[in-house]
């Protein structure tokens, strides 16, 4: 068999120096797939000795993508962590932050992101199946209405949070300051924008993907199925909430396993190794590590904006409700397994965090002047969460009884979906990749989109050109010799 | 040394030239950071030049694309990992660099969110306006307050290197 080499172009949108390995059975059909990424080093080491309350300055230094989460996550580690309760003006303004955050992020990730495969179609040319091509379908005014529903959050983030991308704004117990009745009337004004930006957002994706039967069959084909557990942050009515409330974990046909608070994380999780990645494998503790597989014996769990949404009874906001019951009622009812309906989620989820913007913008308390307790007690150990867009994200601190860092441990929201996403690809490859069939770009994208769905980021905040991070994708022989590999322009060299 | 500012063709005659001066990096990740400690040592430097804009940045792609907006030309400074030795220093044109985010999994390359912005109608710098003074990286990938040491001593280099493009664009 002759081993070929073919030189490789980047995914275009996938944080981390990516490779997939697909190794083939002696006939030609897929064994396994393997994604490995590279591992950011030394972070808690850095932290170490360090005064826990820079942690929210520190952890959002991580990962450039979500860094209000972890400055939100940190705070809260550190109100567990000095034993303060922030009033409810600090939590609420936290959250309206935390609801501006999502809404700037997940209309990124729609148009600029996942989206692209929808709107263009999945075998479009990679040239065109970028935001690019979505303006050239969608019309030019698309591109205005994206960059300032970014542009407001960011200028709100920065108008609260002191700074655009990192804040430096929340503390334990609160955060430094408040907002004056002037700027919540500009927050409510632009959260309102926001809401008819997730409107039209949602009616975009009715006309284009649902609105063509061959994208919902993809949607709901079996190569893009996995039953896992579903992992989400819920109040106390069981509604999805990004900031705070109890974590609710659902099978795979919707009844609950388990529902504990942040700090009861490792009663519930475990993380399993394996000696081809740095990275860990959370799984279900109670439910047992079963390998690369789903079912309700098998302890994989998702935490994406889907798997918050199957583990949730509804949306706290009536708008986001009613497309909550639309997207259940016209895929087949709770819960949903179809991997790639996490970009219909992702949209219930803007809409949600819009309303959810104005509610606090509108809320009494909202320019109250206590938003924040000091702390008098001695700090020990501390677990905050938050649902970061892309999973739910727990800090947990120990330090000495002077604060300083001692321990530090985080499971960040794309690490809940790594086992997941390996399985996903491995479906999907499975289902494109079989003996005789040649691999084409548009397949390859298919298997690519199985893992975009899940936003994946791993955590690579690093800035270095050429930021073109490339991901290889290796066909293998059962005994590791490399048959092939793939360029999204099929060019082939070697 | 004061610069006059000048006037940019592009916006005609009733405005300086603004210039956006900005590292890139983040300064916890070892010599990812390289970009921010240039700026440290060119800040006080470029103080007194009209129409500059001096600045430091942890991201890329459409947010690094909406910094620019608003300015005629733009300055990056980046570490890069292209093979080359530590510390080498190598001036790009902006719209050529294949930089994907940085700090965005969940981004598009500089190029696309380029195009992006000036089909939205940004006031963005022109494609021959955008330039970057990119330095060979060892190790962007340890979380360290500290650069390597070939990174390290390449910092007063490309400081110069900056001032150099900047007095050719004056």
């Amino acid at each position: 068999m002759t081993t070929q080499r073919i030189s490789i172009d980047p995914i275009t949108r996938l944080e981390g120096h990516g490779k997939i390995d697909i190794f083939l059975d002696p006939q030609g059909n897929v064994a396994d797939c393997f994604l490995q990424i590279p591992e950011l080093r030394g972070f808690e080491r850095f932290c170490l000795g360090r005064p826990a309350e820079d942690m929210p300055n520190l952890t959002s230094r991580i990962c450039g993508v979500c860094p209000e989460a972890h400055h939100m996550a940190s705070a809260k580690a550190l109100d567990a962590l000095f034993h303060v309760d922030p009033p409810p003006t600090a939590k609420k303004l936290r959250e309206m932050f935390y609801s501006i955050f999502y809404a700037t992020d997940h209309t990124t990730h729609f148009y600029a992101l996942g989206g692209p495969d929808f709107v263009m179609g999945p075998d479009a040319p990679p040239e065109e199946r970028n935001i690019l091509g979505v303006i050239k379908k969608v019309g030019m005014e698309i591109a205005g209405k994206v960059l300032k529903m970014r542009a407001d959050g960011h200028a709100l983030i920065k108008m609260i949070g002191g700074r655009a991308v990192h804040p430096n704004w929340a503390l334990p117990g609160g955060v430094s300051r408040g907002i004056t009745e002037e700027q919540r009337r500009e927050i409510e004004q632009r959260g309102r924008e926001a809401v008819e930006f997730a409107k039209f957002s949602i009616q975009l994706f009715n006309q284009i993907v649902l609105g063509n039967k061959d994208y919902v069959a993809l949607i709901v084909s079996d190569g893009y199925t996995h039953r896992t557990y579903n992992m989400g942050t819920v109040d106390a009515g069981n509604r999805v909430n990004f900031y705070d409330g109890m974590i609710r974990v659902t099978g795979p046909d919707g009844r609950e396993h388990a529902k504990y608070r942040a700090r009861e994380y490792r009663d519930y999780i475990a993380e399993h190794v394996e000696p081809w990645s740095y990275l860990k494998f959370p799984y279900l503790k109670k439910i047992g590590w079963k390998g690369f597989v789903d079912g309700e014996d098998s302890g994989l769990y998702k935490a994406t904006p889907l798997s918050r949404l199957n583990a949730a009874d509804g949306m706290a906001t009536p708008l986001a409700q009613k497309e909550y019951e639309r997207m259940y009622d016209t895929l087949g009812g709770k819960p949903v397994n179809h991997t790639l309906a996490t970009h219909w989620a992702r949209l219930v989820e803007l809409l949600y965090a819009a309303e959810r913007w104005v509610e606090l913008a509108t809320d009494p308390e909202i320019t109250g002047k206590e938003y924040r307790v000091l702390p008098t007690q001695t700090p020990d150990e501390g677990v905050g969460s938050v649902e970061a867009p892309r999973g739910t994200l727990t800090h947990h601190y120990w330090t000495d009884e002077r604060g300083i860092l001692t321990r530090v441990n985080l499971i960040v929201g794309t690490t809940n979906n790594y086992a997941p996403i390996n399985l996903s690809i491995k479906k999907a490859a499975q289902h494109l990749i079989r003996k005789g069939v040649v691999v084409t770009e548009g397949l390859l994208n298919r298997v690519e989109m199985a893992f975009r769905a899940y936003d994946p980021c791993f955590g690579c905040a690093t800035h270095y050109l050429p930021g073109r991070m490339p991901l290889t994708v290796f066909i293998r022989s059962a005994d590791g010799q490399v048959v092939e590999s793939i360029s999204r322009d099929g060019s082939q060299a070697g | 040394m004061a610069a006059q500012p000048t006037t940019h063709p592009q916006h005609g005659r009733t405005r300086p030239t603004r210039t956006l001066v900005l590292g890139l990096g983040n300064p916890l990740l070892g010599d990812d950071s390289v970009g921010l400690r240039v700026i440290q040592t060119l800040r006080p430097r470029l103080l007194a030049w009209p129409g500059v804009e001096v600045d430091e940045e942890c991201c890329g792609g459409l947010c690094l694309m909406e910094r620019m907006i608003g300015f005629d030309r733009a300055l990056l400074i980046d570490a890069m990992v292209s093979g080359a030795e530590p510390g080498t220093i190598q001036v790009l044109a902006g719209d050529a660099v294949p930089t994907q985010h940085s700090a965005s999994a969940h981004d598009v390359n500089l190029g696309m969110a380029l195009a992006l912005g000036r089909q939205a109608g940004a006031a963005l710098p022109a494609a021959g306006d955008i330039r970057v003074v990119a330095i060979e990286a060892a190790d962007c990938l340890t979380f360290s307050a500290e650069c390597t040491r070939d990174v390290k001593a390449s910092i007063g280099r490309a400081a110069e290197t900056v001032l150099t493009l900047l007095s050719e664009w004056r």
